[in-house]
């Protein structure tokens, strides 16, 4: 934990209350699933096991007011969840959630409404992250109408719906569009639309869960540069997650790395691509394809798969594909540790230098 | 990768036609698209989502279904246009010929057969040979894409396997007939990076091993630039440019292509805002006058209304179907690199 | 979708020969629904328009007809085709209304059952299945043997033997609905379960039902018209076509056929009708695998 605040301290210039604060976030869903499932023989008696799968394991960091931080992982790894779990469209197992210092990880619906108008999220899929029987004006004013309804005030429909044209235009459509539906629109275009219902509220926190990664590069870049030009109008700080490493070298200030429910390390931008130090994300760099052959520094390739996250390993959760793993992985968790710079890394081998030799 | 002196072609696309007679109109995904393809090599169809790769891609394979028809031009494979064989002979092509491999691995997997029994099948239909050679043929197939434990896994079904598994069995099945060509659309696209690029490690491996000749569909220009030789550049169903997959790449010719490319985030050459491709793709069937990427051209002018440009060559070993090609080198991002 | 779905589904209606019998069928059933007892020769309830001596009568165009009674007359002296004109009437609002009150019900305990999981889900679901390992019509039978005969107790029984597939649809449509990224934009703004369940999951499980309902018109009608003909369904006093047949029944083997072969036909056009065009409102509304 004092590790990412320092990190966010570390580029804002003054250290202030963070926009968002995470600390051992846990997110684990119960399967529920039919008796003949959970049926196993033990030493030939049977039992019933309830499977859980651990799809967030005590992640901790800090986004400061205007800062951009990504989650990078790969599929599965729990960026979602995490984006969900702070969203409270999850009710998070364990740890806590600080949105503008106040924790919000035990609230009901009531006591989580006014915090909704501070933080709100844009969702991957721009067909379904819509509703096909709304209009347009509809989708965009339905998080503002609910503020206002809440402060009880007058001509709330009117209002969020005047106020839902004018964002329209904002995010580059036009006012006509208002009385359309979704499927009249591109997979571009409904981004934006979702990027004005999140803006409707005036959030100081969008969660962006995969903007960009339905989307065609060409439109990819117009919703990057919508995105940032809005953070520089409105002073938005975003969680950004993405699994396209150009796209997060693009956008972000800082870059948390996922991998299997753990955030295995995160860094200020530039340092996380020329510097990093956890195995993962070494291999993680190593294996993205880049345009420009003048980038490609292949330094680990990984074999294997990402095991389940119903049964996670002993110790270290890369260690079934990590190249350097040694008994101590499998004996031991290792934790985020500060290694100077604003970096934080979960691996032995920041204890044991020597033995990062293939 | 000199295209004068290349050998006979192995396929020899020529003005490929494929329209969709939809309720609310002819849906022209295909419009006259040619090129060629030597024996071995790898070549890219890229382009945004709706450009006609993957109708191109199931043109070769004749597998065009109603409301769809193959409305003209020729498919030539060893001179034998197959765009207008029967059914019966189509059949005999693919998985012979030509094998697909899919974005979905589940869609070429059959779910209720084990992998081995899908792996015989195309053997028997292929081949003569007797079980026995055709088991061990599949169990080095396997152990071949990297599957360990190949004899047991044969007895395995589909869903058993992990996504990056699957694509390694459909690859597998692909290989099997020792086809002459692969057509892969979005092989990778649905996989992880990490997956991707033991995928794209297997089948570049493969490829070569085997000699066959490739068309890799996609969207993704960095997945192309590292796999092969050759690009061609689809828009709304046209070829627009084509050139060695390094040229086309570093220094394209069409204003399209140079958009596309410089969309991808730069790490090298960050700048605060992308350059981005105005508007989006228009609707098929309702294209603009002339050049169908005037509405989002930064070079239109007047003549790209009247007149559709054809594919000419540009500039070097480049070909782009634009009447103001970009000539002079820009180089904005691709100099550096050079 | 609304407009080209629109203009695509006429336009498929238009080729389609069967579809455009079902829904000249169907018209013709609702004018008769609607304006039937403005143009009946006759109140068949109004004993006072009755003469005994016009008993029996056969059609019009049999030797010893009568220009009045178009359809023939019954046992007394009633015009078969002014009772048919009102027995459709009682036949089809009582499909139509069971119907309605059948789809409300199914349908929200299915969104319920859908939406929250859990227990509720699974009780709603058994009770569904155990409901559905019978036949409607031994439900329906046993009811209303339980009940005993009135419109409002067809009514009853119709509705709770109906309500099944709507529960079962909607169930299975909401449980997709709710794993999309729109209904958890609708949490994010902050709706109240209420809300998200009617403005986001409701409208969007709404189009499957199109296809159940209409067919269910066709099936609670027969039904009714077995339970009206079995004597546990309609009050004699406002007969619908299941009645007619039943009155008539007993004259059939004497010769006197047309008392319970019209109101017979009616009941066979009606329903074939309706299962004509929801034969084509499923291939229409069906998710597209064209
Ligand atoms: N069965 C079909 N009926 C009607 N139109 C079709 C059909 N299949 C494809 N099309 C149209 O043909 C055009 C080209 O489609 P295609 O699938 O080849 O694009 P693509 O370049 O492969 O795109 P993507 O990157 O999304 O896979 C699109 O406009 C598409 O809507
Ligand atoms: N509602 C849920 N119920 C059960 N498992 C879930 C649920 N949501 C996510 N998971 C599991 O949690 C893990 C992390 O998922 P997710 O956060 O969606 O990953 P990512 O966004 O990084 O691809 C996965 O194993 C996924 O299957
Ligand atoms: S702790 Fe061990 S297994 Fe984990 S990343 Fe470091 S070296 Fe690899
Ligand atoms: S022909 Fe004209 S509009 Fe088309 S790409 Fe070339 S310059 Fe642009
Ligand atoms: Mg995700
Ligand atoms: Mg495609």
């Amino acid at each position: 934990m004092t590790a990412s605040a320092m990190a966010a301290s570390a580029t804002t210039a003054a250290p202030a209350a963070p926009m968002l604060e995470v600390e051992n976030l846990e997110q684990r869903f119960p399967l529920r699933s039919g008796i003949i499932d959970r049926l196993t023989f033990e030493g030939g008696r049977p039992r019933l096991v309830d499977s859980v799968v651990h799809a967030v394991n005590g992640v901790s960091f800090s986004i400061a007011k205007g800062e951009v931080l990504a989650l990078v992982g790969e599929s599965g790894c729990g960026k979602s969840t995490v984006a969900k779990s702070i969203a409270r469209i999850y009710t998070p197992s364990g740890g806590r959630i600080r949105i503008d210092g106040e924790d919000v990880g035990a609230y009901g619906h009531r006591a989580m409404l006014p915090v909704r108008a501070k933080m709100q999220m844009i969702f991957q899929d721009p067909f379904a992250s819509l509703n096909p029987r709304q209009k347009v004006r509809d989708i965009v004013a339905e998080p503002l109408l609910e503020q206002l309804e809440r402060r009880g005030e007058a001509r709330a429909k009117a209002k969020a719906r005047e106020a839902a044209v004018a964002l329209l235009e904002r995010v580059g459509l036009n006012a006509e569009h208002a009385g359309r539906y979704p499927h009249q629109f591109s997979g571009g275009q409904r981004q934006r639309i979702g990027i004005a219902r999140a803006l409707s509220v005036n959030p100081g926190l969008i969660i962006a869960d995969e903007p960009v990664s339905a989307l065609d590069v060409s439109i990819q870049a117009q919703i990057l540069n919508l995105m940032m030009d809005l953070r520089d109008e409105f002073g938005l700080a975003y969680l950004f997650i993405s699994h396209d490493l150009s796209v997060v070298n693009h956008i972000a200030d800082r870059i948390g790395v996922m991998y299997l429910g753990f955030l295995v390390e995160t860094a200020p931008r530039d340092r996380l691509f020329s510097a990093p130090r956890h195995p993962y994300t070494r291999a993680l760099l190593s294996a993205a394809p880049t345009i420009d052959p003048a980038d490609r520094a292949v330094e680990i390739e990984l074999e294997g798969e990402v095991p389940s996250a119903l049964a996670l390993p002993s110790g270290c959760c890369f260690r079934t594909r990590c190249p350097f793993a040694y008994d101590r992985c499998a004996a031991e968790r290792p934790t985020l540790q500060d290694v100077g710079g604003g970096q934080s890394v979960a691996c032995h081998l920041i204890d044991e230098p020597e033995r990062d030799r293939p | 990768m000199d295209h004068q002196t290349a050998p006979a072609p192995l396929l020899d696309v020529r003005d490929l036609r494929t329209w969709f007679h939809t309720f609310s109109g002819t849906v022209k995904a295909v419009d006259g698209v040619s090129f060629t393809l030597a024996p071995g090599e790898v070549m890219g169809l890229v382009g945004e989502s709706g450009g006609g790769k993957s109708v191109v891609g199931f043109s070769l394979l004749g597998l065009i279904d109603p409301p769809g028809r193959i409305e003209g031009g020729e498919i030539l494979l060893d001179g034998e246009d197959i765009a207008r064989a029967s059914e019966e002979r189509l059949r005999r092509i693919r998985g012979r010929e030509i094998a697909m491999i899919f974005q979905d691995p589940m869609t070429s997997l059959n779910p209720v057969q084990t992998v081995g029994a899908q792996m015989d099948e195309m053997l028997r239909l292929h081949t003569d040979l007797d079980e026995a050679a055709r088991k061990a043929r599949c169990i080095a197939m396997l152990e071949s894409v990297g599957i360990s434990r190949a004899a047991e896994r044969l007895k395995a079904y589909p869903h058993q396997f992990s996504g990056g598994m699957r694509q390694r069995v459909v690859i597998a099945i692909a290989l099997l007939a020792a086809p002459r060509l692969i057509v892969a659309d979005e092989p990778t696209t649905a996989l992880d990076v990490t997956i991707q690029s033991q995928i794209l490690r297997l089948m570049r491996r493969r490829i070569a091993q085997t000699g066959a000749a490739m068309i890799l569909v996609t969207h993704d220009l960095a997945v192309v630039s590292e796999m092969v030789d050759k690009i061609v550049v689809l828009y709304c169903g046209k070829v627009v440019e084509t050139g060695p997959a390094r040229e086309v790449i570093a220094d394209p010719s069409h204003p399209y292509t140079r958009g596309l490319v410089d969309s991808i985030p730069n790490p090298r050459d960050r700048k605060p805002r992308l350059a981005q491709i105005p508007g989006a793709v228009p609707d098929i069937r309702n294209l603009p006058s002339g050049c169908s990427f005037r509405p989002r051209c930064p070079r239109a002018q007047a003549k790209c209304a009247e007149v559709a440009p054809a594919l000419a060559p540009t500039r070097g070993t480049l070909s782009a179907a634009c009447h103001f090609p970009i000539v002079e080198e820009i180089a904005m991002t691709g100099g550096e690199r050079a | 979708m609304g407009q080209i779905l629109a203009s695509q589904f006429v336009y498929n209606w238009r080729r389609n020969v069967s579809a455009i019998a079902g829904s000249a069928i169907i018209l013709a059933c609702v004018l008769i629904v609607l304006f039937g007892p403005l143009v009946a020769p006759q109140n068949p309830y109004d004993l006072t328009q009755l003469n005994l001596l016009d008993s029996y009568k056969p059609p019009a165009w049999i030797e010893g007809g009568d220009p009045r009674f178009l359809l023939g007359t019954d046992g007394q002296g009633r015009d078969v085709l002014s009772s048919i004109l009102y027995g459709t009437r009682v036949s089809a609002l009582i499909g139509i209304a069971a119907m309605l009150m059948a789809c409300t019900i199914g349908t929200v305990l299915g969104l319920l059952a859908g939406f929250y999981g859990g227990r509720l889900d699974a009780f709603i679901m058994r009770v569904a299945d155990v409901q559905l390992s019978f036949p409607s019509m031994l439900i329906a039978l046993f009811l209303m043997s339980a009940f005993g005969t009135g419109i409002d107790k067809v009514l009853i029984a119709l509705t709770l033997v109906g309500w099944v597939v709507y529960a079962r649809t909607v169930r299975g449509s909401t449980l997709g609905e709710i794993q999309k990224e729109y209904v958890q934009a609708a949490r994010v703004a902050g709706l109240r379960d209420a809300k998200i369940i009617r403005r986001h999951v409701l409208p969007n499980v709404l189009t499957p039902l199109i296809v159940i309902a209409t067919v269910q018109v066709g099936t609670f009608i027969l039904i009714e018209a077995s339970l009206s003909f079995l004597g546990v369904g309609v009050p004699i006093t406002q007969p619908s076509l299941g009645l007619l047949i039943k009155n008539g029944f007993d004259v059939l083997f004497s010769g006197l056929w047309w008392t319970s072969v019209f109101p017979g036909l009616m009941i066979m056009a009606m329903v074939f009708g309706i299962n004509l065009f929801g034969d084509f409102l499923r291939d229409e509304l069906n998710p597209r695998l064209k």
